[in-house]
């Protein structure tokens, strides 16, 4: 930027108070057009999303009924009243484990552990993160259907579920608690407060709406895994009757019926019930995505709040 | 939440009186406060919880390995039973000889070479294109466009992120496979065809294949890196932009010698990431590009990746310990590479960085 003085002899006349060299002309018009071309990108990103989203609805939508919806009978494979209950349950459960390892873990290692223990615990934290869910899947099937023997069924899969969801749970547990306001742990260890005094009474209502953020981001991650559940269970058009029978889950049902062929009835019958389970999960994630957001936003104020 | 309440934590002397506390040092320093002091028994039943996703990871490569055929003679493995390590598979592994439910006279063969290649060439391309628009992404996003703008477009670009593999599995399959595979590649085929490896055939009229597997992947990585560029673009200080600018500046060149710079570890961490999503990505994979032990011929073919090859052999190896064994050392490769990734990764961002985006 050093040839940004007036080397032009043109510039330097009169007239011209700013620089107009061919240079300067250039550098400018560049700056403006990468400022129009760039935000185009975003088109690249949100067309497709458009695209997917309005796709499957399209797809779902005409054969979706309240009907598809709630049936659970046993005869019919078309409908989504089975998949959805064994969704719930299998949800209902991991989270709860889920959340019973994850929130020990995050309080515990953002309150009892030294800070350099604390970084090796995130870190192990984030690379489970980062594996990819083949292998978490592949664990649960080495140990929970083989090893500990409760072959393809429910309680495999619920422990799977729960194994992947655990890290986002610490992680933002985690978060939470270690960014409580150091005046304000100051003050009430000062007041005399043991440990699980301060942590109950003082830490977790100043956490807890960051923890609920951690939950339900973990089972917007979770519902929409498909590795682990499909390794560790087998489609059932039944809804579990004990912890050891197979049972069925929304994204396992996509990718057993995608490929259907569709020129016989039962088989675009099929895909119409991937595709209506598509829309249904897509509605969760975002519906959760959406809350944790607003969640999060509303921390961060809480948090700039408490500083003032 | 009374889950919490599990430790019994001793209280410390001075219970219920007011202690007057030592005159805190003048001057505020970023030390965290010490943590509470607890007797011995607490701070061991308190350390136990916080150590759960240290003991997750390590049971987890315990299990790959315990299932694999390094497991020489480990008496809890339930599959010592007949495979050995270099016995029955040996360096072979490496090869790129699959061929696992050989007939009884031939000898299977395990080599994943084909899976270790194919999963580079899906990871590599969408990587490349993922940085390239994720660049462009962040720099509109933290440069030339209103804040007002940016919240709406950014939060798009982060739902990518939520969107499940499965749904863009059947999506890219039902709906964007068959525009390739009618349409773009033979386009491609009869007018870059000129260049080796993209010439005809144009792969299968279905278009599951390489170019729409790279597509999904750059979609699905596309969020990652994106948010990891843009927060390393923003966090660069204010006084360096603005003397940047005051200098004279233009906006491009102070993106381009100050921004990009200072953010620089960002971006790597960036690509490491993103790297690390594609090259993981099981069902999307799964179901676009197939399971096919083949190299791909040309770029229009289809060829498999380690995770869906694993995701997908799965039923087919169920009793045979052999074919288990050589998926869970595919487990075991897949794993490595994916920590080594996430190690280098995260060493140049925060970790507590973007927890809203899953994946990161």
């Amino acid at each position: 930027m050093a040839d940004l003085t007036m080397s032009d002899s043109s510039s330097a006349t009169e007239d011209s108070l700013f620089d107009r060299s061919f240079r300067t002309r250039w550098r400018v018009g560049f700056d403006r057009v990468v400022g129009w071309l760039l935000p185009l990108l975003f088109l690249v990103a949100i067309l497709p999303i458009l695209d997917l989203v309005g796709y499957i609805s399209y797809r779902a939508l005409p054969t979706l009924s309240f009907q598809v919806l709630t049936s659970t009978s046993l005869t019919r494979t078309d409908t989504l009243g089975v998949p959805i209950l064994s969704t719930a349950e299998i949800m209902a459960f991991s989270t709860v484990l889920a959340v019973a390892f994850g929130l020990l873990g995050g309080v515990a290692t953002a309150e009892f552990l030294s800070e350099r223990a604390a970084g090796w615990v995130r870190m192990s934290a984030n690379l489970l993160v980062g594996l990819p869910s083949v292998t978490l899947g592949y664990f649960g099937y080495f140990t929970f259907v083989l090893y500990f023997g409760w072959g393809l069924s429910f309680v495999a899969a619920v422990f799977t579920l729960a194994f992947f969801m655990t890290p986002y749970i610490f992680r933002t547990a985690d978060l939470a608690f270690t960014s409580v306001p150091r005046h304000i742990r100051e003050a009430a260890v000062g007041s005399g407060a043991a440990p699980h005094q301060y942590i109950l009474r003082v830490a977790t209502p100043i956490a807890f709406p960051q923890v609920l953020n951690g939950i339900f981001l973990a089972m917007a991650i979770g519902i929409g895994e498909t590795a682990p559940i499909v390794l560790t269970t087998t489609l059932s058009t039944t809804l579990p009757s004990t912890l050891y029978s197979p049972v069925s889950f929304l994204t396992a049902l996509i990718w057993e019926n995608y490929a259907q062929s569709t020129a016989t009835p039962a088989g675009r019958a099929l895909v119409d019930l991937a595709f209506q389970a598509a829309f249904l999960l897509i509605v969760v994630v975002i519906a959760l995505n959406v809350v944790v957001r607003v969640i999060s936003h509303r921390f961060e104020k809480r948090l700039e709040g408490l500083y003032q | 939440m009374n889950t919490v309440n599990s430790t019994p934590a001793p209280v410390p002397a001075g219970e219920g009186k007011v202690v007057p506390s030592p005159p805190s040092p003048p001057s505020e320093t970023s030390r965290p406060v010490p943590a509470p002091r607890l007797r011995r028994l607490g701070r061991v039943l308190t350390i136990i919880p916080a150590l759960v996703p240290t003991a997750f990871l390590v049971a987890i490569v315990l299990a790959l390995f315990a299932l694999s055929g390094f497991a020489v003679n480990i008496s809890w493995s339930p599959f010592q039973v007949g495979v050995r390590w270099p016995e029955n598979f040996g360096w072979g592994f490496f090869g790129s000889d699959w061929d696992p439910l050989a007939a009884p006279p031939g000898q299977p063969h395990w080599g994943v070479m084909v899976f270790i290649v194919g999963s580079f060439l899906t990871a590599v391309p969408a990587l490349f294109l993922s940085m390239a628009i994720g660049l462009g992404l962040a720099i509109a996003s933290t440069t030339y466009l209103p804040r007002s703008v940016t919240r709406w477009l950014d939060s798009f670009v982060d739902l990518l992120a939520g969107i499940p593999s499965v749904v863009y599995g059947i999506w890219a399959f039902v709906l964007i496979a068959p525009i390739f595979g009618g349409t773009l590649n033979p386009w491609l085929a009869d007018h870059v065809g000129f260049i080796p490896g993209f010439g005809p055939p144009p792969g299968l009229a279905g278009g599951t294949g390489l170019p729409v597997t790279i597509f999904v992947l750059t979609l699905m990585s596309l969020p990652i890196t994106t948010l990891l560029i843009r927060d390393s673009l923003r966090a660069i200080p204010t006084d360096l932009w603005e003397s940047g600018l005051a200098l004279g500046a233009t906006r491009w060149e102070a993106v381009r010698r100050i921004s990009l710079r200072h953010g620089s570890r960002g971006i790597v961490s960036a690509a490491f990431l993103g790297f690390g999503r594609a090259f993981g990505e099981t069902v999307a994979v799964a179901m676009v590009l197939g399971v096919n032990a083949a190299y791909p011929i040309n770029f229009y073919s289809s060829t498999g990746t380690i995770a869906a090859t694993i995701f997908g052999l799965l039923d087919s190896a169920y009793g045979n310990s052999h074919f288990l064994a050589a998926l869970s050392e595919m487990a075991i490769v897949l794993l490595a590479i994916s920590l080594v990734v996430n190690l280098v990764g995260r060493r140049f961002i925060s970790s507590i960085i973007a927890y809203e985006v899953p994946g990161i």
